[in-house]
């Protein structure tokens, strides 16, 4: 049981306080980490990078390595990183960077040292912020309430197939694939299969938590022609298990949910202004106000919701 | 009777809650307010209590009600009336998935759709929707009656036990093991008492009515002692 949430305002706002108050509503459905993923105000280039440190005291050199990886790929820090450090052993930072030239073979070649430092997130737009903790925990370690944005997806996660460690939380980014991330409220049952089939076409995961592999294996369905909408009706035959996803790119969100209808997800959607959550209670944080609440309770469900021109409604 | 007014809010549940037991032993009307779908509202509630939700309520309302009565102004989360023994629970617009999950007695009135397995292992009692119930409703429904008269969604009367599903209107698809029958003028006269004091008594209705067929029992439940033997 994991509770997800998303978000999308008619005007960039504080899409972070929003998806704060809808994880705080969910905490109990998930304790052991939360995470967000917000989208901001989009860059003509650079890129920023979210990530995630695992020794403190080898931050420096770690660091040094990383940096010594952008230069090989013709990039560099474009401001001073930002670091946020605690009792606990790992770091999180922010960082912006000039263009790498290839932006997947940097990300292969800084993967290489993902045991040291792992990238969490890489977007024009995207930032992912995550570590073990409650929302309200994660969020003033974080800063989160301050972000401004459009739109973004929120995640309290009960560990149930794979650890807690600060990595293994959610959202995650389709890695290499820029400013797109995912939550995820379920159990994926084919993720050996379908990892499997993923890893032979070069993908590479660092966890082994299954929605980083709904995140994506939709975002190569994408690469191979599809719409964003016929991946995610595709996914729900081809991914077996119970779940309820959003996956979220800079115009919008979509969401998918499995043939069983074992998962929950509830909207408000007021002309654009627009909350999504595993439960009523928490789009209430939002709307408190009685107004007409959309049940996705069927099941084989999807649909997007986009962002401003709202184009992409589904 | 006098009336008590009770704010939800931001408060915790069971503050909420042993708030109305108080207010049921002393026998007043409950107006429970503010609600903001939260979860657990009213549950384990006493035989002849009378309260009224003012809004949206989360899972789990009316579970375990052994005899109130109570009215829903708005939407109902998940399980709505879980495990209910006894009483009557109104909804004035939508429930969510499994409403009446498990049941063993008592009404359960929705007035606008419900989610999937509407019924699920239920046991007993009725749950009469006047929109149309969601996917797999009725699955594994032991005993009781589900009458939905405005149809009914895929995978309808699922591996049904002896309960029985009562459709007006478009069925998307059937279940497993569904055995559709032409219901007898004192069977529908049994689904019309229990729709009479509803005031939804409609003699045009077109009923189909669904029953188990059987094939996935894999004991001989007419012959008792047989099975216990197993």
């Amino acid at each position: 049981m994991c509770g997800i949430a998303g978000r999308i305002l008619t005007s960039p706002g504080k899409v972070g306080n929003d998806l704060v108050e809808l994880m705080d509503a969910q905490e109990h459905r998930g304790a052991d980490s939360t995470g967000f993923a917000i989208y901001g105000l989009p860059r003509d280039e650079g890129y920023v990078l979210r990530g995630m440190g695992f020794d403190k005291s080898a931050m420096s050199a770690d660091l040094d390595d990383f940096k010594n990886i952008l230069h090989d790929h013709g990039s560099d820090f474009m401001d001073d990183m930002h670091i946020v450090t605690s009792h606990e052993q790992h770091y999180c930072f922010r960082m912006e960077i000039r263009d790498p030239k290839d932006l997947v073979a940097w990300v292969r070649d800084a993967d290489a040292i993902s045991h040291r430092i792992e990238i969490q997130s890489c977007g024009r737009t995207l930032e992912i912020i995550k570590d073990t903790g409650g929302a309200a925990e994660v969020a003033e370690k974080h800063k989160v309430r301050d972000m401004i944005g459009t739109h973004g997806l929120g995640h309290a996660r009960l560990a149930t197939e794979s650890s807690v460690l600060p990595n293994a939380s959610h959202p995650f980014w389709a890695r290499p694939f820029s400013d797109v991330a995912i939550v995820h409220n379920g159990q994926i049952t084919d993720y050996y299969t379908q990892k499997k089939h993923l890893e032979r076409q070069g993908y590479r995961f660092l966890t082994e938590n299954d929605s980083e592999l709904i995140a994506v294996w939709v975002s190569d369905q994408i690469k191979a022609g599809m719409t964003v909408q016929q991946a995610l009706t595709k996914s729900v035959s081809s991914i077996d298990g119970v779940f309820t996803f959003m996956i979220a790119r800079p115009d919008g969100i979509g969401f998918a949910k499995d043939r069983f209808a074992m998962k929950p997800l509830v909207v408000i959607d007021q002309n654009g202004d627009l909350a999504a959550a595993t439960e009523e209670q928490a789009v209430r944080r939002i709307f408190p106000n009685e107004c007409d609440v959309i049940n996705y309770d069927g099941p084989s469900l999807t649909g997007i919701w986009g962002v401003g021109n709202r184009s992409l409604a589904a | 009777m006098s009336e008590t007014v009770i704010e939800v809010g931001k408060r915790h549940i069971r503050e909420i809650n042993e708030e109305i037991q108080e207010a049921c032993k002393k026998g007043d009307r409950i107006r429970v307010v503010n609600t903001l779908s939260r979860h657990n509202l009213g549950v384990g509630l006493p035989d002849g209590a009378d309260i009224t939700f003012e809004g949206s309520v989360g899972y789990f309302c009316g579970g375990l009600n052994t005899g109130s009565t109570l009215h829903i102004e708005r939407n109902a989360g998940w399980a709505l009336g879980e495990g209910m023994a006894k009483g009557m629970i109104t909804v004035e617009g939508y429930a969510g998935m499994s409403v009446g999950a498990a049941m063993i007695g008592g009404t359960i009135h929705v007035k606008g759709d419900t989610g999937p397995r509407c019924g699920v292992a239920m046991k007993g009692g009725n749950i009469v929707v006047e929109g149309k119930i969601g996917y797999q409703s009725g699955f594994m429904a032991h005993s009781g009656k589900i009458i939905a008269l405005g149809g009914a969604g895929d995978s309808c009367a699922d591996a049904l036990w002896q309960g029985e599903v009562w459709v007006a209107g478009e069925v998307s698809s059937f279940g497993v093991d569904v055995n559709i029958v032409e219901p007898t003028a004192e069977e529908v006269a049994e689904v019309d008492a229990i729709l009479e004091p509803l005031g939804l008594v409609d003699s045009s209705r077109n009923w189909r009515k669904m029953i188990s067929g059987q094939r996935l029992w894999y004991f001989e439940s007419r012959d008792a002692s047989a099975w216990l033997m197993i």
